[in-house]
């Protein structure tokens, strides 16, 4: 392996709260705050925490530190890492696959970090206190506006862009040690609050009485394992792009895995602390999702004392954790553009921005469009990218080799043999029978963007495959280092 | 005030408080313990590497893991890079005056390269 010479040129994390703070605020976005507490009650409310946290420990965990070990030990972005396992060649498209699912990715999450900024701008204006105000035409008015839906896309983007332009320590690092510590001290401070108002227990009482009966069925751990898959971010790239940059003596296990999956979880149950006692004090409907956020929360805002305080706490904590998310997901694609083109860190971040400036405006433009990207890329892109770095991992790479060479290398817990079959056998598993779920589950009621989603992602494999094999073609044979990692 | 707070702890059942502390005591008390957990290991080993210039890179378990993996398949494209990385943390063992995973003298005089 090559690793040594890479180190000396490659940026790598200032501290160690960096690191953990960094991938915190990826994996926490948007989707804590308004999909956990209303999944969590539809569910059977205890009932699905015990299986969501069942599936935490058992999947996400074990998985996240694998995918950050692979990254640690290549010290490379995503198409390097699967260069480095499979050799030069079409397999190098595997990893272009995951980067061109998080560009997709971000393409219609851009947009809604947007709407994050323009609430978050005018929680501090007061506007949700202005006599007249009204919730619901307040968002009608922005969200059928191109001028300012597409504009907020492109602050939303150009924020980012500017924080990644000045790297991984002093732009990603730099922002993400303030914003999620932040984030957290404005949850707990609107969840006190939340709870002192008059009904909010009736909210706990929704969101943790458990319904037993919901653990027998199905549709319990579906839900369960989506929010454990999608909320921790496991297999979307950002887990090995941030293990690239650790540094020499950086444990994995336990920063990588535990306190990133578990800390996740525990913002989403800080969540619940927050909205629900709301949701029931003020009589809302707890399963609006992103219009419980821009409407309904807004509205009870000025019925509260201290009404102002709580909205800006509220909408920028809330700012924070969706733009965290946003400069994660990014520097994914930023990094490998950078290993595997000419181009420096600021012409690859301007380079990547653009593209997902472009592909997100119709996401800006249009909700409807907005939602067809989601159920494709989140329904099939993201289990896919997951299923293709953990299936690596597991099948290629060997989770031996890796666990017993470089995962328990300067680790602060040991990891024993039990993690090398979840990574081969059940997490791969456990992706394949998610999406045919899917699959099954949609084919009837939306036939056309579920096959048309499997057609997509089919051709988005087909032809990163052929496009490496055919860049690849002219370039030179795999060496014994590029494919010593693969060859188990 | 106090039927007021016997009222707010009678809303939610019993098993509400069970799972509700139960998810507190499994997802909170677990990321705080992580956090202070892998702080602390980075300001010890900041100071070991300040004071030696380097530190042990496997705990006992792990160490002895490679050894048998690396014995077991010689034949494997990284068996060298294992055999190196097992040798290397035996040699720095020898070395150092303090080790950042727990070991007695003894084990670590009882240890040989492969």
């Amino acid at each position: 392996m090559a690793d040594t010479d890479a180190r000396t040129v490659r940026e790598e994390w200032g501290t160690r709260f960096g690191f953990l703070m960094a991938m915190l605020g990826a994996m926490v976005g948007s989707g804590n705050i308004w999909r956990m507490p209303y999944t969590t009650g539809q569910n059977g409310g205890g009932a699905f925490l015990v299986a969501y946290i069942l599936l935490l420990f058992l999947i996400a965990i074990p998985g996240l530190m694998a995918e950050t070990v692979l990254g640690s030990y290549t010290n490379r972005g995503v198409i390097g890492s699967f260069r480095e396992v499979f050799g030069r060649g079409r397999a190098e498209g595997l990893g272009l696959v995951v980067v061109l699912v998080t560009v997709a990715l971000m393409s219609y999450y851009a947009p809604i970090i947007g709407w994050t900024i323009y609430y978050a701008a005018h929680a501090l204006l007061g506007t949700f206190f202005e006599a007249g105000f009204g919730p619901e035409a307040f968002w009608s008015s922005f969200s059928g506006s191109p001028l300012l839906t597409v504009g907020m896309h492109t602050i939303a983007v150009a924020a980012i862009a500017v924080v990644l332009a000045f790297g991984i320590k002093r732009g990603l690092e730099r922002v993400v040690k303030w914003t999620i510590p932040i984030l957290v001290l404005t949850m707990i401070v609107v969840a006190a609050r939340g709870l002192t108002l008059p009904g909010a227990m009736d909210g706990l009482a929704f969101a943790f009485t458990p319904d037993w009966n919901y653990l027998v069925r199905g549709q319990t751990w579906i839900a369960a394992l989506g929010q454990a898959l999608f909320s921790t971010g496991l297999g979307w790239g950002i887990a090995l792009t941030f293990g690239s940059y650790l540094r020499e003596n950086d444990d994995v296990p336990l920063g990588g895995g535990i306190f990133t999956a578990v800390g996740n979880t525990a913002i989403g149950l800080l969540a619940i602390f927050v909205v629900f006692p709301v949701v029931f004090a003020f009589g809302l409907e707890p399963t609006a999702g992103s219009q419980l956020t821009f409407v309904s929360l807004v509205s009870v805002f000025p019925q509260m004392a201290g009404g102002p305080i709580w909205a800006i706490l509220f909408f920028v904590g809330f700012l924070f954790a969706a733009f965290s998310t946003g400069i994660g997901v990014t520097e994914v694609a930023v990094t490998t553009v950078a290993e595997e083109t000419r181009l420096d860190r600021t012409e690859t971040v301007l380079a990547v921005s653009g593209v997902i400036w472009l592909l997100g405006i119709p996401s800006a433009y249009s909700a409807e469009f907005l939602g067809i990207m989601d159920f494709m890329f989140g329904n099939w892109g993201l289990p896919l990218a997951t299923l293709l770095i953990i299936g690596t991992i597991g099948w290629k790479v060997g989770p031996e080799r890796i666990r017993v060479l470089a995962l328990n290398r300067n680790s602060d817990i040991h990891i024993g043999a039990w993690w090398d079959s979840l990574i081969k056998y059940v997490i791969p598993g456990v992706m394949v029978f998610i999406m045919a779920y899917y699959f099954v589950t949609n084919v009837g009621a939306s036939t056309f963007r579920t096959v048309g989603g499997l057609v997509l992602m089919g051709a988005l494999l087909a032809g990163a495959v052929l496009l490496m094999g055919s860049v690849r073609r002219g370039g030179s044979e795999p060496t014994e280092t590029d494919t010593a990692l693969g060859d188990d | 005030m106090v039927a007021s707070v016997a009222l707010v702890v009678l809303v939610l059942s019993a098993s509400g408080w069970l799972v509700m502390l139960g998810a507190i005591a499994v997802l909170w008390v677990p990321a705080v313990w992580a956090l202070y957990r892998s702080l602390s290991d980075e300001d010890r080993k900041l100071e070991l590497l300040d004071e030696q210039g380097e530190i042990d890179t496997y705990s006992p378990r792990a160490l002895a893991e490679l050894r048998e993996w690396v014995e077991s398949n010689p034949e494997d494209p990284l068996a060298e890079e294992g055999k190196e990385r097992y040798n290397d943390c035996v040699e720095i063992l020898q070395r150092v005056d303090e080790t950042f995973y727990d070991r007695s003298d003894k084990e670590i005089d009882s240890l040989e390269k492969l």
